[in-house]
């Protein structure tokens, strides 16, 4: 009870203790903050591979027939929920106008892919429809169409980071050509030797929907055709359905790691027995949860999390030393009030107690204020940032640079209980000295009339 | 002089200062470090942008391109200023590895490896050919093929050390660019007759630009091949850019101006002439200008990072703070006599804000030596926790970083240090004033001596 009421004394007597408090709270906040953004950005970028290619990607080789036998297998595994085939490529987009774009070309079936991916969602025009998404031209039952990704179709603008919505809009319908090629195996017949032959191909399609994802780079890079069309433009002398990799979603709460073991064991068996693989293309088979396709990368993100984690938590070891200071202040001007503590029958230890006790205090409130601050700031850091955009006319986050549109905001509260139990015990240490040195007081010398 | 010595004294006295000092320092030297590394890889940027644009670029966004550069190119090289000029073509292609199903999105830069040598740092970027340039789009196995330039990361895959698996000569590798040939008017100027140019090109040499996306995505063709593969080689011919460089002594914003200047007179001139209106879409930049999109992006992160490690050093504020607080509560006694005995409240302030400015100079050398001496061995640090534990503080399979920047500028030295000393005078404000303010008949008073 005494070491209460004199914690609560000191507090409010000791101005210079706020001191301490609003420098643990400070170093906190900008930890904790620190650490959310970067984890943030980290699980954005995770699950921003599992909404684009589902939970576990099998990726052959070469392109490979009877993707919907092996697809109707995937079901009797426990943990898949649904599964799609896509066949990918590289090519030319001429948009019109001296408007021409690199891009990356997947065949998909999109009433499946809706069901793996978020692809429906990220729909500019069917998003909000019933039924499950189509290529369908409006109008045009016969022409071809395709989802184009809107940083395709334009950039965003380069002080609000937005797209012009409506002129990405007045782009629907609109045809457009696209040169891609495929090798193609050929057998020669004058030395009756079998090889590949690239042929390039040029196909029109028309913009049916424009895709949204909010990853810059997907964005900017895809565009989506009919698998069936797609397989018949590459390789027109293929007599069944191919495709170059399935994508697989999981049920909710299946490990990821041990769905993709099955799978690969499913694989194998089905390319030796139905595709007639040799060992070569069934090992050559990359069998991935998307967070693994990632792992290289995110390992470099979170080492440099890391890093600067290190780099503002050795600068804020400083508090440390300012709560020293102020403690050992606090003690050298008490030392009186120790002293009569201790003639009272108060013992040494409980003495040190006291202001131990009353860093771990100062220590908990200062993290609590951290915690909130750096609360209210992480979920609040896109409004943060569109004010500073406002009134210093400087836009910080741009989706080209930093992939999202949007600042990852999620409070990562496993760091931040980390970071509190850190600057609690940096507290402590910085009472330690100081409580030290209030319980050597001697009350004979202290309390010595002169 | 008895400020001199007092703050002497008070700073060999009172050890609680040394915690002070101690605080700037640590601060000092994590800045140092930090600000080194990151104004090394952001002038390093800035740099091999400078090198790959030249001086200034007047040039398009449109791949349609403009006409009549001739004229203006001829104009431009008569000028005293300008050293080099070099037009150049650029476009989207695919590029497709022959006999392998490799098919890949680039940009294409057509050039006069010779002229663009001199106008930009081509040639350094080179590797087979980069004592002869002139032959940068011969391939060494047979020169009658045409040859093409990859850039690096297109070519080979960086080890762990930033290095690339050059071999003795290029492999003999060739690769088919398809480009769509575009007309004046930017439609498809092979309508109805295939729509692409396809033209086969041999490995000839790598550049390493040391810039990720231009290393990872650009190839370099002959000026002429490009402009057929581009469609702009009709009756008009028509280019994407011009690069120029200027003589030594002329100043950037000055040439700058000066380009366009004599670029709006051009256009005046060429009013009327077919195809002149794709003369309205061409801007004059200087290379910061033309390369902003990247620098920017840069220079921002440097600056969240200023920003930062200012509400880092607010900590040492604090402490310095507090620091002088207990030292000046402590010397309240020496205070009243010093007052009593003539000295004015400035010559208090004086003296206090002389201590700050000794523990801020102090601190902030200690933290500046122990920068430099950290940053000198960096490299060899990093070198050896690879070596022992795996460790990089960059993937270099990931990130195009060679070294660590190392080198100390002598400017960011002294605004770290006058930084380091103005916090300290921050902190040691308020106690400053305080004991200015303090009366000698209440601190001297009987019962207190």
């Amino acid at each position: 009870m005494l070491k209460l009421f004199l914690w609560l004394r000191y507090l409010r007597k000791k101005r210079i203790v706020l001191l301490s408090i609003a420098a643990v709270a400070l170093s906190v906040s900008l930890l904790i903050i620190v650490a959310s953004l970067f984890s943030g950005f980290i699980n954005a970028f995770e699950q921003s591979a599992v909404e684009t290619i589902g939970d576990v990607v099998l990726l052959a080789p070469v392109k490979f027939a009877k993707y919907s036998q092996f697809i109707e297998r995937l079901h009797q595994i426990n943990a898949v929920d649904s599964a799609t085939a896509a066949m990918s490529a590289q090519g030319l987009l001429h948009l019109g106008k001296g408007n021409v774009r690199a891009v990356n070309v997947w065949g998909i079936e999109p009433e499946s892919r809706a069901k793996v991916t978020g692809l429906k969602q990220s729909l500019l025009k069917q998003k909000d429809s019933a039924g499950v998404p189509s290529f369908e031209v409006a109008g045009s039952p016969d022409k071809t169409g395709g989802f184009v990704g809107i940083g395709v179709l334009g950039e965003p603008d380069e002080k609000t980071d937005e797209y012009d919505i409506k002129a990405v809009e007045k782009m629907l319908g609109r045809p457009v050509v696209l040169t891609t090629g495929a090798m193609v195996e050929e057998n020669n017949s004058s030395t009756d030797r079998q090889g590949g032959q690239f042929r390039r191909k040029t196909v029109e399609f028309t913009i049916a929907d424009v895709v949204f994802t909010g990853v810059y780079d997907l964005d900017k890079k895809f565009v989506y055709l009919p698998i069936a069309y797609l397989q018949g433009v590459l390789y027109p002398d293929e007599n069944e359905p191919v495709a170059d990799q399935i994508q697989i979603k999981l049920k909710d709460g299946s490990r990821a790691d041990s769905a993709a073991a099955q799978i690969r064991g499913l694989w194998q068996v089905f390319a030796a027995a139905e595709l007639g693989w040799g060992e070569y293309h069934i090992r050559h088979t990359q069998i991935e949860t998307a967070r693994e396709m990632q792992s290289r990368y995110v390992a470099e993100l979170r080492k440099q999390m890391g890093v600067l984690l290190l780099i503002f938590g050795v600068v804020s070891f400083s508090v440390v030393v300012l709560i020293f200071c102020i403690f050992y202040m606090i003690v050298s001007l008490k030392q009186k009030d120790i002293a009569i503590l201790k003639s009272c029958g108060a013992a040494s230890s409980s003495v040190a107690c006291i202001f131990l006790g009353f860093g771990l205090c100062v220590g908990i409130l200062g993290s609590g204020i951290g915690v909130l601050l750096g609360y209210i700031m992480t979920k609040n850091i896109n409004t943060v940032e569109e004010w500073i955009r406002i009134i210093f006319g400087l836009k910080l986050w741009k989706s080209s640079v930093y992939m999202f549109s949007k600042i990852p905001n999620e409070v990562d509260w496993a760091s931040a209980l980390q970071i509190v139990m850190w600057a609690i015990m940096a507290a402590a240490i910085g009472t330690l000295i100081p409580a030290v040195v209030a319980a050597k007081v001697k009350p004979v010398e202290i309390l010595r009339y002169e | 002089m008895y400020k001199v010595i007092l703050a002497t004294r008070y700073l060999l006295k009172r050890r609680i200062t040394y915690f002070a000092v101690l605080a700037v320092a640590l601060c000092v030297f994590i800045v140092v470090v930090v600000m080194t590394v990151m104004t090394g890889l952001v002038n390093d940027f800035k740099d091999k942008n400078h090198s790959f644009a030249g001086d200034c670029v007047v040039g398009t966004e449109s791949l349609v391109g403009f006409p009549y550069y001739e004229d203006f190119i001829s104009s431009l090289a008569v000028r005293d200023f300008v050293e080099a000029v070099s037009p150049a073509i650029k476009s989207y292609a695919l590029l497709t590895v022959r006999l392998r199903d490799l098919n890949i999105g680039v940009e294409i830069v057509g050039i006069d490896p010779i002229a663009h040598s001199r106008a930009t740092g081509f040639a350094e970027t080179l590797y087979y050919r980069k004592g002869d340039v002139s032959r940068a789009f011969v391939p060494s196995y047979d020169p009658n093929l045409l040859g093409c330039v990859l850039g690096i990361d297109i070519a080979m895959e960086r080890d762990s050390r930033s290095e690339y698996p050059y071999e003795a000569s290029p492999a003999e590798i060739a690769f088919s660019i398809s480009c769509f040939p575009l007309t004046a008017k930017g439609a498809l100027a092979k309508a109805g007759a295939g729509l692409v140019n396809t033209q086969t090109f041999y490995y000839s040499d790598a550049s390493h630009s040391g810039l990720a996306r231009v290393d990872g995505s650009t190839v370099y063709l002959q000026f002429e091949q490009a402009q057929l593969l581009c469609g702009m080689a009709g009756p008009v011919k028509r280019i994407s850019a011009i690069h120029i460089k200027f003589k030594p002594d002329v100043k950037l914003q000055d040439g700058c101006e000066k380009v366009a200047s004599l670029w709006q007179n051009f256009k005046r001139q060429t009013a009327g002439r077919e195809q002149a209106d794709l003369l309205d879409t061409v801007t004059v930049q200087s290379w910061k200008d033309h390369r902003r999109a990247f620098i920017a992006a840069m220079e921002k992160e440097q600056t969240m990072l200023i920003v930062m490690f200012g509400f880092v050093g607010i900590t040492t504020v604090f402490i310095v703070f507090v620091v002088f607080y207990m030292i000046i509560s402590h010397k309240t006694k020496d205070i009243g006599i010093l007052k009593s005995i003539g000295a004015s409240n400035a010559d208090i302030v004086g003296l206090f804000s002389g201590f700050a400015s000794l523990v801020g100079l102090l601190g902030a050398c200690i933290g500046l030596l122990g920068g430099w001496v950290f940053l000198l061995k960096i490299n060899r640090i990093e070198s050896w926790l690879f070596e022992h534990f795996r460790f990089q503080l960059w993937d270099r399979t990931i990130f195009a970083i060679g070294d660590i920047p190392n080198r100390v500028d002598a400017g960011v030295l002294l605004a770290i240090a006058a930084s380091a000393i103005a916090a300290c005078l921050l902190g040691a404000l308020v106690p400053t004033w305080q004991a200015a303010a303090s009366r000698p008949v209440e601190t001297l008073r009987a019962a207190q001596l």
